[in-house]
């Protein structure tokens, strides 16, 4: 019997799909690692290798620099607001509320609108004299009232919480899915055993719901530190440059046809992402347990 | 229990090959039936795809009935990528650098010398049967060959749009001086109209007053100072004229003579405000006019050159010829692309496109029409007296957005206008010295 099952699911099934990601993934990872070190540019014919030019350029660029702090930002705060927000509407929404899967479907249905929509959305509704605005006056909460989309020093926060309106019920559902898995026996013997609600929350459904944290947590921090659309969308990384972020800035420079310099910034960015979510997915899974 | 996932994850698996085979199938028979409904018209149905940027939609070229014209003609479906204005260079860049470019595409030809790499990504056209009977040959050529389309030889003119009407009811003439233009916009405002509409969500649109003004302030004063920034000779806070320019502008903003949200309003709003009477002047180009009496023939627009100073003498800025047609090397349909060139270059296909839009015809068979009331006063107030200047984006041979992007930043008050033209000498000197253009 152990014999066929083998047979029947060798390793040689995993070939096409490796094939697949070599070709579409490895591959260009590779030979954009080689152009990250050469002048490759849209008005000049060949490649020349310039040893560490561009990265130099990445580390004296203002600019760059600036996008590299609002993509640290966006990603920080979009990895604490979504698992929070989604965290608690998980625990509120597995309640036996009589409501509960209708507020669930709505929490969650921003999560497969299009950014696009969302844009379209928001920028009317975060403008000077917007409904956002306006509401704050309303209440007489005038120091609420913001140019949310076109102050500097506010605008990378504004999209960060547009992102987090937007994904939170996303990171809920995977909540929900893992407070689901939990059996009621432990609660029960815990109440047994005289522990209270935050005694049994501590003990019992956060250990148990690591694993769902640690897809959620990953999941933000590398789509935070991959941002582009929400920001392309709301901003395109203005006003100025004060909302760039580093896709939005990889996007710029192939726009001035430095071709090598964004597939330096894109290079950057992979080795980046992969230097903070690998330590912290080994971190997490040690801390992992089973039931 | 695990039979039961397997049997699962087999037929999930099954289903997704199910859909992309169906997907294919239906790709392959929409494609035939396309062939078949195209028989009766004679030939393959080919599509073509034609990109522009969402700003240029208006274009005369793109109209749905000229389109709808040539499909009936040649059974060839021009399919439009309507491409985002701030982007439009961009995804062009893309497309042709990857090989994916649309059979035709509309820019303008001296953007497309610096931005897109004329001599490397498109067709010369000089052997098209519409050269031999081209007028000005010049505004469609570079490096000595015809590589675009166009049936106009009209250059578009940048200054001031203002409605007459709004002029007229508050007993306002057109301002020949700084002073004169300030007690304008007051006047107008005390009315209750916005007196300038600054659409600068669209950074390009920030630069249409300084561009005009510095292509003015040089022409008039400092002939050789572009070609001098050019060559690093000069640097751009040499010039206290630039600085004064941005600091005007900035001024008017902070004066209150705009519409007050001027970074988040965008320039696709432009023609909707004018339409509706909510402002009496903004800068820009005469295509605006254009697009705003095609959509309204009432409306009653013109253009007056902005008076940076109180001279009486103030030019409009005028820029290269633009909205041209081109074709690129990799471009998967050329001959269907360049019938359609032929198609739109046909004399009573032409004719019909110069009346309709006003234009200075630029085929030796077709006529130009009366113009326009705007046009007609710019050709007499502006271009006669010789009173036009080159905007500066003409004199330009890098990508300037970096420059669009800093004057949004002085908007937001984070860069003063000194700090504006430091922030772009530096990356002017940048972008010169990755071109490989020499003295930076």
């Amino acid at each position: 019997m152990i014999k066929r099952s083998k047979s029947m699911y060798g390793y040689y099934l995993v070939w096409p799909a490796l094939l697949i990601y070599t070709i579409f993934f490895v591959a260009p990872a590779i030979i954009g690692l080689f152009y990250s070190f050469t002048d490759w540019r849209l008005d000049r014919i060949g490649v020349h290798f310039i040893g560490f030019d561009n990265f130099h350029k990445i580390f004296t660029d203002d600019t760059l620099l600036l996008a590299m702090k609002n993509t640290l930002i966006f990603a920080i705060a979009t990895v604490v607001g979504k698992n929070v927000i989604g965290l608690l509407l998980a625990i509120a929404l597995n309640m036996r509320l009589k409501s509960r899967n209708f507020l669930r479907a709505i929490f969650y249905s921003p999560s497969i609108l299009s950014v696009l929509v969302i844009s379209i959305i928001f920028t009317p509704m975060l403008r000077t004299e917007g409904m956002v605005n306006k509401f704050f006056d309303s209440i007489g909460l005038h120091f609420l009232s913001q140019a949310w989309l076109t102050n500097p020093d506010l605008v990378i926060w504004t999209v960060a919480l547009v992102a987090i309106w937007q994904s939170a019920g996303f990171q809920m559902a995977i909540y929900l899915a893992g407070l689901q898995s939990i059996s009621k026996d432990y609660y029960e013997a815990a109440m047994i055993d005289g522990a209270g609600a935050w005694k049994s929350f501590t003990n019992i459904t956060v250990p148990l719901l690591l694993p769902a944290l640690n897809i959620n947590l990953m999941l933000t921090l590398i789509g935070g530190l991959k941002v582009f659309s929400e920001v392309f969308v709301l901003t395109s990384g203005g006003p100025g440059n004060s909302s760039q972020v580093v896709g939005t800035i990889i996007l710029r420079a192939f726009g001035e046809g430095n071709w090598g310099l964004g597939t330096a910034i894109n290079t950057l960015l992979f080795i980046i992402v992969t230097l903070i979510a690998i330590p912290l997915l080994i971190f997490m899974r040690r801390k992992e347990v089973t039931e | 229990m695990k039979q039961k996932a397997r049997k699962l994850s087999i037929g999930a698996l099954a289903a997704v090959f199910a859909l992309t085979l169906a997907a294919c199938g239906n790709d392959s028979s929409n494609s035939e039936s396309g062939d078949s409904s195209s028989t009766s018209g004679g030939g393959k149905k080919v599509t073509i795809e034609l990109a522009l940027s969402k700003s240029s939609q208006d274009s005369a070229f793109v109209q749905q009935d000229l389109l709808d014209e040539f499909e009936k003609k040649t059974n060839i479906k021009v399919n439009l990528q309507l491409l985002p204005a701030e982007q439009t260079s961009t995804v062009l860049q893309t497309k042709l650098a990857v090989n994916e470019t649309p059979d035709i595409l509309q820019y303008n030809l001296a953007s497309a010398t610096t931005d897109l790499n004329l001599e490397r990504n498109f067709e010369i056209l000089d052997d098209q049967p519409w050269v031999s009977r081209l007028l000005n040959k010049d505004v469609l050529s570079a490096y000595g060959h015809v590589y675009s389309f166009h049936v106009s030889q009209d250059t578009g003119m940048q200054g001031v749009v203002y409605n007459k009407d709004i002029f007229k009811e508050l007993n306002l003439e057109v301002p020949k001086t700084y002073d004169e233009f300030l007690a304008a916009c007051e006047k107008i405002k005390a009315a209750g109209y916005t007196p300038l509409f600054m659409p600068f969500k669209d950074n390009w649109a920030a630069n249409v007053m300084p561009g005009a003004a510095f292509g003015e302030y040089v022409t008039k004063n400092e002939p050789t100072l572009f070609d001098d920034l050019n060559a690093n000779k000069k640097k751009w806070t040499d010039v206290p004229a630039f600085q004064t320019i941005l600091d005007q502008q900035y001024d008017l903003y902070k004066k209150g003579y705009t519409n007050t949200d001027v970074l988040s309003d965008s320039y696709d709003m432009a023609a909707g405000q004018f339409l509706d009477k909510k402002v009496a002047m903004m800068f820009m180009g005469d295509w605006l006019i254009e697009s705003v009496e095609q959509q309204d023939a009432n409306m009653n627009l013109g253009l007056f050159a902005y008076p940076t100073d109180n001279s009486g003498d103030a030019y409009l800025g005028a820029s290269p010829l633009g909205g041209q047609l081109f074709v690129p090397k990799q471009a998967k349909h050329k001959a269907e692309a360049e019938q359609f060139l032929n198609f739109i270059a046909e004399k009573e296909v032409a004719q019909k496109i110069v009346n309709a839009q006003g234009y200075v015809s630029n085929f030796n068979d077709v006529t130009t029409p009366e113009l326009p009331d705007y046009k007609q006063e710019i050709l007499d107030n502006y271009i006669t007296p010789k009173k036009t200047a080159m905007t500066m984006d003409a004199y330009m041979l890098v990508d300037r957005s970096e420059l669009y992007r800093s004057l949004q930043d002085q908007f937001t008050g984070s860069k003063t206008s000194e700090k504006v033209l430091q922030a772009w000498g530096d990356k002017f000197a940048e972008l010169m010295k990755d071109k490989g253009e020499a003295g930076f």
